[in-house]
């Protein structure tokens, strides 16, 4: 009788944790869990953004990526620009921005907190993006906004993971979301939502989708998600990157829509000179998406 | 309008058969706010769910070129309706009201009366 050996199975693959941070199922701050823990009060610096906390709750988010609370209020009429400027002066009472704007009767209080609440979770999103560098936190300095709706930390950082999956869900590949866009050609152009078409309006080879979301006076996530639904359904696409950087070129204007002609063919792009510029081929374009949606399974 | 969550509270106390209410960011699918629900009703998925709803007959409308907006969308199971109200805000930032309510308990007219008022008192 012979005893069968087996050879031990291999051992199966195991995604790694970049992988996953990358996809949005990862940690996203073990810094700023041991804060929330710890009660800490001040303010957390990352690559991409900064939150300020009180007592271990986010009060406050801040990222360059996002338009900050004062565009959100002035860009659709809710705040005149003087009242929050007038509000920013007076703040120096201690009382905090936010007290002088619902004093002075130009927001209810209800309004503040939801614009606020939406604009933290806007710009945590960035804020708490994988970062190559470590955070820094400075303890102590509370912020001048003054207080409206305090958010827990768990509570946003398992909105920021909800909020990646959204995005990966919608188009799996995240180039879309921090450079310059151009228009594609699609094979059959979908119909688009209004809000969908103010956004392309905008795409012209140099403005990213935060430009766009700062100057439509939306968010920065929201405008995103618009971005990556246009990438789904073939109309805009990521400006290629040269292989060197050059030196950049001056900003075109404006598109030329603003001088009153008819709407633009889609794509004279402007690609900086010596890079090769091939016009994507719709079928290689359709087997691509194709394939990053059986991936995507 | 006063805060979020006395908003909510008010309305989860005010309509008759109300069991749940959230007030929800239809881009992003969060809720802003939520009041109610129970264990085996999560709100915040409920909250997320929804906004593919509102989405969809918003994209159909386009296709159609309806002009008109949504006032609300009610589907009706059978033992509870769910009513969604969209608020019309000057911020561009599409919001909805989301309101579970027990269909033996509940007036229906009455209840999207009521949901009507508050989101009046919600604009932003």
């Amino acid at each position: 009788m012979t005893a069968v050996r087996t050879a031990e199975p291999p051992r199966l693959p195991v995604r790694s944790k970049t992988a996953a941070g990358e996809r949005g199922w990862g940690g996203v701050s073990p810094m700023l869990t041991r804060l929330a823990a710890e009660r800490a009060t001040g303010v957390l610096v990352r690559e991409r953004g900064t939150l300020h906390l009180a007592d271990g709750l986010v009060v406050h988010a801040e990222s360059p990526s996002a338009p900050g609370l004062d565009t959100l209020l002035t860009a659709h009429g809710t705040l005149p620009p003087e009242a929050w400027q007038r509000a920013l002066t007076e703040a120096d009472d201690g009382r905090g921005v936010a007290r002088h704007l619902v004093d002075g009767g130009h927001l209810t209080p209800g309004a503040l907190e939801l614009c606020h609440l939406t604009a933290v979770y806007d710009a945590a999103y960035f804020a708490l993006a994988p970062s190559s560098t470590p955070g820094r936190f400075r303890y102590g300095t509370a912020h001048r906004l003054g207080p409206i709706r305090p958010v827990p930390v768990a509570a946003l950082e398992h909105e920021t993971l909800r909020r990646r999956d959204l995005l990966h869900r919608i188009w799996p590949d995240p180039g879309t979301d921090e450079a310059p866009l151009i228009r594609a050609d699609p094979v059959a152009a979908p119909a688009l939502t209004r809000r969908q078409q103010t956004v392309l309006d905008r795409v012209n080879g140099v403005r990213t989708a935060p430009d766009i979301a700062r100057e439509l006076g939306r968010l920065a996530f929201h405008t995103l998600v618009d971005v990556r639904r246009l990438m789904a359904a073939g109309v805009v696409s990521p400006l290629p990157r040269p292989a060197h950087p050059k030196p950049t070129e001056p900003r075109r204007a404006e598109p030329r829509r603003a001088r009153g002609e008819p709407p633009p063919v889609p794509v004279p792009v402007p690609v900086p000179t010596g890079l090769v510029e091939l016009p994507p081929d719709p079928h290689t374009t359709l087997l691509k998406r194709l394939r990053d949606a059986l991936e995507a399974l | 309008m006063a805060n979020t969550e006395t908003t909510l509270k008010e309305a989860l106390a005010s309509i008759e058969g109300a069991t749940g209410v959230a007030l929800v960011d239809y881009t992003s699918g969060m809720a802003l706010g939520t009041m109610g629900g129970s264990k085996g009703f999560d709100l915040n998925v409920a909250a997320a769910g929804n906004t593919d709803v509102v989405r969809a007959k918003m994209r159909t409308m386009e296709h159609l070129g309806l002009k008109g907006q949504i006032e609300d969308i009610l589907i009706t199971l059978s033992d509870q309706y769910h009513l969604i109200r969209l608020i019309s805000g000057r911020g561009g930032n599409g919001l909805f009201l989301y309101l579970v309510l027990d269909a033996k308990r509940s007036n229906l007219a009455m209840a999207r009366h009521q949901l009507k008022r508050i989101e009046e008192d919600l604009e932003v």
